[in-house]
């Protein structure tokens, strides 16, 4: 689609523009960065008084011993989705538009991602006794891990998501700061210069990168699609009514590109204000990731459909029990938020004028990130709430502590992908050459 | 260990630079030159004419290892500590349950391995080679050959596809 594109600028002007942002900032960085500098705070202080006090400050209670952590949990890892999607994926299929969105995405991924390897941590109280079952070793009495258990290979899939995606963000990075190295001057020269491994731009270096990139994009591609479907397994492999459905992997990993594809979209529109780079991250690149999140959306509004029609046909009534809960029981609310902000409002980006809208969109992808939260909170606390055993069904409330530690995360996350905004290029620059008309001379 | 000196020719454009490397590709007088440019174009690719990276047996051999790694710790764990299921007999392996470890460390293996490999084809780390012109990480091509004068035939013929500066190098 870039092929169309009347570009105002030649790739002579790639550097000094996507660069400008190692320069003086926009006041509104400072005011973003300190916005997530309190939430972070409040977060950390909650999550300390978690450990002094115990985890009875969140709401977990019986029979809901999997309530918001988790559900943030499984957001964090969703929203990392989008990152290797777009990097990967679209990279083998030469979609060329995501030449200018894959950096900062692949970063939201990896800080996604850390994120999201928190709230185990988190969920335990105090982690240092619990966290040892997440990879128990030493081992001294010959008691290995289950590694049949979803869980345990949940600790395997993220694990290995979080370092291939780490790689593959920081790969795509050397060129570029190898040309960051170029132009800057003193102890941040030799910074840059042992960041970028060195790096000179032969020909043989491209050809074996080039090669080298492929290679990782392959290996991800399913990697993508295998991390939510194992996460999605840590339900569907139990007997619960409402988790235990073979539909969950395709569903969940619709789910997970849906909203990182809304964060992508969230994080990109204030930025390229923030750091001046509307004339590289075009409106056309916007409107092909709000085409993207419609498509994901369209899949995630058939799952959700199929998934009633399954639990009606199945005759199953513990399995409809829950889904007619959901729909119109105590736990209807969040049921009603999250179809109408997965399914319906997106409907609206069929109009080609509201894709183009750009504030109308970015705040229809803020409602799909709200409404993904609120997929995962509805799968996990009512399922678990009203179980096979009436004498234990309880109520789940979302505690001040829930609220402060999610916010925190939110806090977290923004704190370090405003770093890398300042510190590092934002756009693919070498990419970003590749969809640009090419240095030709005269007689061609 | 003393780098050689020689001529440095700068190009503006992608064409002239592809003309030039067709050129003098496999001629004994542009012994050991290097073509650098601030992206991977694939005319560039295509005039280096070399032959498949290889790279791919980094990432293949990392691929199997970690195949065999993830079946194995899976079985090895059954067989160390048999976890009897439906009252089957200890040593009845079920190698489904263990396709997602073997999944999981193709693909972690796979990919430190191709990074690994990228990283020894491309001779990096490599802080302290000399940067020869910084543009071009920013927009210009460039031609290095070692060992050749100014005033050699070969600064001759490679001005003659539009470059737009030719200077010496020393060696340093």
């Amino acid at each position: 689609m870039s092929d169309e594109i009347k570009w105002n600028r030649t790739i002579s002007d790639v550097n000094d523009g996507i660069l400008s942002n190692l320069g003086k900032p926009h006041p509104s960085y400072y005011i973003a960065w300190g916005a997530a500098i309190v939430c972070l705070l409040i977060g950390a202080f909650t999550w300390g008084m978690e450990m002094a006090v115990g985890v009875g400050i969140t709401g977990k209670t019986s029979p809901v011993y999997w309530g918001v952590l988790i559900t943030d949990f499984v957001f964090w890892v969703g929203i990392g989705h989008a990152g290797t999607l777009i990097s990967a994926i679209l990279f083998l299929f030469r979609a060329k538009w995501r030449n200018t969105v894959n950096r900062s995405a692949e970063a939201m991924t990896v800080f996604a991602v850390i994120t999201a390897g928190l709230f185990p941590l988190i969920h335990m109280g105090r982690f240092w006794f619990g966290s040892y079952w997440i990879m128990p070793l030493p081992n001294t009495n010959n008691l290995w891990a289950n590694y049949r258990s979803p869980l345990a290979w949940d600790v395997f899939a993220i694990s290995t998501y979080l370092t291939i995606s780490l790689l593959f963000w920081y790969m795509g990075m050397v060129p570029d700061l190898a040309s960051i190295r170029d132009r800057v001057k003193g102890l941040r020269r030799g910074i840059y210069g042992i960041l970028c491994f060195g790096w000179r731009g032969t020909a043989k270096q491209w050809h074996h990168y080039e090669a080298g990139y492929g290679f990782l994009a392959a290996l991800a591609t399913p990697l993508v699609l295998s991390v939510h479907s194992i996460v999605s397994w840590d339900f569907a492999m139990s007997i619960q009514p409402g988790w235990h459905t073979t539909i969950f992997p395709p569903y969940f990993v619709a789910g997970a590109i849906l909203s990182g594809c809304a964060m992508v979209y969230t994080l990109l529109v204030p930025i390229r204000k923030m750091f001046r780079m509307e004339e590289f991250i075009r409106p056309e690149h916007l409107e092909a990731c709000i085409k993207l999140t419609l498509l994901t959306s369209s899949i995630v509004f058939y799952a959700y459909a199929v998934e009633f029609f399954v639990a009606w046909y199945s005759g199953n009534i513990y399995e409809w029990a829950v889904f007619e809960k959901r729909a119109v029981g105590s736990y209807a609310f969040y049921f009603w938020v999250m179809t109408f902000c997965n399914c319906i409002f997106p409907l609206m980006w069929w109009s080609k004028r509201i894709r183009n809208n750009i504030p109308v969109s970015m705040f229809i992808c803020i409602l799909v990130n709200v409404g993904m939260w609120f997929e995962r909170y509805n799968i996990i606390v009512s399922s678990l709430v009203e179980d096979f055993l009436p004498g234990s069904w309880g109520h789940f409330q979302p505690t001040l502590g829930d609220i402060a530690l999610s916010l925190g995360s939110f806090g977290w996350f923004m704190f370090w992908f405003l770093i890398f905004c300042r510190y590092f290029p934002i756009v693919s620059m070498s990419e970003l050459k590749l969809i640009m008309p090419k240095p030709l001379s005269k007689k061609h | 260990m003393k780098r050689p000196g020689g001529i440095l020719v700068i190009y503006k454009y992608l064409d002239q630079v592809t003309d030039a490397m067709v050129a003098i590709r496999g001629r004994n007088d542009f012994k050991d030159h290097e073509v650098f440019s601030p992206t991977s174009y694939h005319e560039i690719e295509e005039a280096l004419d070399a032959s498949p990276s290889q790279v791919r047996w980094f990432t293949l051999s990392g691929a199997l290892t970690g195949t065999l790694t993830g079946f194995g710790l899976g079985l090895w764990v059954d067989y160390d500590w048999p976890q009897v299921v439906g009252g089957k007999l200890p040593g009845l392996y079920s190698l489904p349950s263990y396709v997602i470890l073997g999944f999981e460390l193709t693909i972690l293996f796979g990919g430190l391995m191709t990074i690994l490999g990228m990283l020894v084809m491309c001779r990096l780390p490599n802080i302290k080679q000399r940067i020869l012109d910084v543009r071009f990480t920013d927009d210009r091509f460039g031609i290095f050959v070692p060992n050749v004068a100014m005033d050699g035939e070969q600064a001759t013929l490679l001005k003659q596809f539009g470059a737009e500066e030719i200077r010496q190098i020393e060696s340093a």
